[in-house]
């Protein structure tokens, strides 16, 4: 840390928050408050004197409230930069601190928060994880018996430079522990808060445990577990080391704590699984290893960044495996337990990955990005008419659509990632996205169902995760029926209506409108605006008296071909169940109404044209008048 | 009666039925075991071991066991347990999986008196466990109220048997006469 303050390159801001976020990848806009410390921070040299003078104490935070702190303060001894902050809250204003401080003239309790804007090239988000508090869990008494103790309290107290100097002590009355109990799973793997697995406990409580050891190798630890998971390079070993140690596994969650009012002597009860017996044992002080929790603001960030999360609040990745340090916004980048649980080792490995791929940024001059963004055709939006629209900025799920009431929207290219929402969405029928416009989707659905359209099933699906399911479903050999037509686009957002219609009008007998599962999705939000539009059909085939299930929405991930092919032989069996007259009797009752829904569909640009295209294809393909 | 395929294991059978739902979600945390207050009196009871045998679909063991029986349904294993599992709507759909299949309850249950028995209903409305229901029956030429119990439900807890203003209902082997008859003897022994 210290290297990286005296680094030229580096600048460090410490006490400081990011505001806002303006701009794309390369060049953001980004606004910073730094708060005031009350103290010139070019003035202060660290000495000191400020907090000896201070007669304020209150708890202090980095040890966990078990040791006092002045009003004037460094969080701890290694705080980078060390310059002292005047906390507001406690200050009493005496001003002694001004008068210890003498010639140096640091301190001036007039100075304010100040708003500065930095250009930057890349962000990478770093702010960790916070600790789940045991006190909301009455069976452990955290908070009730002094000496049910977190892990981070453990970890102050055993160390050298705590508030004990390291010489480990109970709470309720000072005297060194000799018998030990460490609770894993405190509020993780627990349906009722936390249903992660907080992933690093396992291995932090043995660590405290073999810490514990050293200091007093006569203290008796028992380690209450549900499973031990170690399963990093050299982490067995540890588990192996601490069991030699004499460290005592106990396999069973402890349902209770009970006190002895007299003794402050805790009760563990248990059912030690290995012997199914319930056991309840006596120890002087106890330890909880309490889950990790997402950081308590992580909506203020995610709503600054613009950046999405995962079930739990953590920061949603790109892509689990390919693209875990990226962020779905361009020039965003993730690190470290902010974007799910992770040991040291795991953050370092992703800050390094974050930190050279914001690197590639810095260092391009220019950006590629996928070729498959919106543009606006502005002679057929009707905001360029003047009338109120902004159905494609509502729609898009990066911002990127800047718009105006009176003008045409202004669409950032360099945010555009291609969901194909706002084209979707467009009443107008006024943005295309380049590689999936109108024209050659309705040309492709126009040869899928060139040949005897009632037997086939139609299957709009997602680049990202049903399609990807239904290559799984080949690849694993999942069989379904040969009637299936598949159709890809980037996202169930571009799944326009129009496409929907088009294909009952000629006469296709079932559609599959699928995509991502609506936490997997990699347009943050675009599936919800392909959810919320396919609801909308279902219902509207309702109301025309459509056979159910003809029409069918599915999410299926990338990983469940299984589910893939079995919802395509469903459709199959629902087409064979209806007999063939009945079937092109409901065709051409529906027909006219797909026809009048569709018939804007022909205004788009190059619609016509890539139609004409299609039939005279089919025409060479089945010699068939059209 | 749930539908039997033969590819239908005794989990699937107990997840068929209500209140088994959940039953894949344990992970075998011993939660409940070390809460229940039935362990206290009877040592071999342990929920997590019931649970983990029906996972391993063994069926004949489950079923026939008397331990499927003691469930109080107290709940208090509910309120701690971490993967939300209601253990006594589970104990509930393994009981009825065994009375499907034909196992007999193992444990006392009230017994209406039809001869004394007024069809007041107090005995329904008192039952914690919902398990007693007034139904009207044809008795010797008579039309009349008569409550039933559900053996599948019913604790034999005696709330009924305590409320019952006419005597009518009683717990097998647990009649008021008997009771009356401990408490005369204990009397007689303590000397007072």
């Amino acid at each position: 840390m210290v290297d990286a303050a005296r680094h030229p390159k580096v600048d460090v801001r410490t006490y400081t928050e990011v505001e806002r976020v303006e701009g794309f990848v390369g060049n953001f806009k980004v606004q910073l408050r730094e708060k005031s410390r009350y103290v010139h921070e070019d003035r202060c040299n660290g000495c000191g004197e400020c907090a000896e003078v201070c007669p304020i104490e209150v708890p202090n935070y980095f040890e966990m409230n078990l040791s006092p702190r002045k009003a004037a303060y460094v969080p701890m001894s290694q705080s980078v930069p060390l310059v002292y902050t005047i906390d507001m809250d406690a200050c009493i204003h005496c001003y002694k601190c001004i008068e210890a401080c003498g010639k140096l003239d640091a301190i001036d309790f007039s100075l304010e928060d100040r708003l500065v804007w930095e250009d930057v090239g890349a962000i990478v988000v770093a702010t960790g994880f916070s600790h789940f508090d045991p006190s909301v869990i009455p069976e452990y008494g955290y908070g009730r018996y002094p000496n049910v103790v977190t892990a981070i309290e453990i970890e102050r107290l055993i160390n050298s430079a705590g508030p004990t100097a390291g010489n480990l002590i109970r709470p309720s009355d000072g005297i060194n522990p000799t018998r030990m109990a460490i609770i894993n799973c405190v509020g993780s793997r627990d349906k009722r808060f936390n249903p992660w697995c907080s992933n690093f406990c396992c291995m932090y409580g043995i660590k405290n445990a073999i810490l514990m050891k050293q200091l007093n190798p006569e203290m008796d630890i028992t380690i209450y577990y549900i499973d031990i998971r170690t399963p990093s390079k050299g982490y067995e070993g540890f588990y192996d080391r601490a069991r030699e140690m004499g460290i005592r596994f106990m396999q069973g969650r402890p349902t209770l704590i009970t006190e002895d009012p007299e003794t402050r002597n805790l009760y563990v009860h248990s059912e030690d699984m290995t012997v199914g017996q319930v056991v309840e044992r006596e120890y002087d002080m106890v330890m909880l290893n309490q889950a990790a929790v997402p950081q308590p603001d992580v909506d203020t960030v995610s709503s600054v960044l613009n950046i999405s999360q995962s079930p739990g609040g953590w920061y949603m990745e790109y892509h689990p495996k390919l693209r875990p340090m990226d962020s779905p916004t361009d020039g965003i980048f993730l690190a470290g337990a902010c974007q799910g649980v992770k040991d040291i080792p795991a953050s370092v490995a992703q800050g390094s990955a974050a930190a050279s791929r914001a690197g590639r940024v810095l260092h391009a001059a220019e950006w590629e990005i996928e070729p498959v963004v919106a543009s606006v055709w502005e002679d057929r939006c009707i905001s360029a008419q003047g009338k109120r629209c902004g159905v494609c900025a509502r729609a898009c799920p990066y911002g990127a659509i800047q718009y105006e009431e009176g003008k045409a929207p202004h669409i950032v290219v360099a945010k555009c990632h291609g969901c194909g929402g706002c084209v979707a969405e467009c009443p107008q029928n006024a943005i295309t996205q380049l590689h999936f416009t109108d024209a050659q989707i309705l040309a492709q659905i126009r040869a899928l169902l060139a040949d005897r359209p009632e037997e086939k099933v139609l299957a709009l699906r997602c680049h990202w995760c049903s399609y990807g399911g239904a290559d799984m479903a080949g690849t694993s050999h999942f069989e379904y029926t040969a009637n299936e037509r598949g159709l890809r686009v980037m996202c169930s957002a571009r799944m326009d209506t129009d496409f929907i219609y088009e294909a009952f009008r000629l006469g296709a007998g079932a559609v599959l409108y699928s995509g991502c599962h609506s936490q997997d999705c990699h347009y943050i939000t675009g599936q919800r605006v392909g959810s919320t539009r396919a609801d909308r059909l279902l219902r509207a085939f309702d109301r025309m008296d459509m056979t159910p299930g003809r029409f069918r929405i599915e999410w299926i991930s990338a990983a469940e071909g299984d589910k893939y092919a079995r919802v395509i032989n469903e459709m199959q069996e629902l087409l064979d169940s209806i007999p063939k007259e009945e079937l092109l009797e409901e065709i051409e009752r529906l027909r006219p109404q797909m026809e009048k829904r569709a018939r804007r569909m022909r205004e788009v640009p190059q619609v016509e044209e890539a139609l004409e295209y299609a039939d005279r294809l089919k025409m060479a393909m089945i010699g068939e008048e059209v | 009666m749930a539908s039997h395929t033969s590819s239908e294991t005794f989990t699937d059978q107990v997840r068929a039925a209500p209140g088994g739902e959940k039953i894949t979600y344990c992970f075998s945390c011993g939660t409940c075991t070390a809460t229940c207050p039935i362990q206290w009196i009877e040592e071999n009871y342990n929920p997590r071991r019931i649970i983990k045998m029906v996972m391993l679909d063994m069926k004949e063991q489950v079923l026939s066991s008397p331990f499927i029986w003691l469930c109080s349904a107290c709940d208090i294993c509910y309120r701690r347990c971490p993967q939300d599992i209601r253990i006594s709507d589970l104990m509930k759909a393994i009981r009825e999986v065994a009375i499907q299949e034909g196992y007999e309850p193992v444990r006392i249950v009230a017994q209406v008196d039809e001869r004394t028995c007024a069809g007041c209903g107090m005995c329904a409305q008192t039952c914690p466990y919902e398990a007693i229901e007034l139904r009207i029956r044809w008795v010797n030429g008579q039309q009349r109220a008569l409550p039933e119990v559900d053996r599948l439900l019913c604790h034999g807890c005696g709330t009924c048997a305590a409320t019952c203003p006419s005597s009518a209902i009683s717990i097998e082997d647990l009649s008021d006469e008997l009771i009356v008859t401990q408490i005369r003897e204990f009397a007689e022994v303590t000397g007072s």
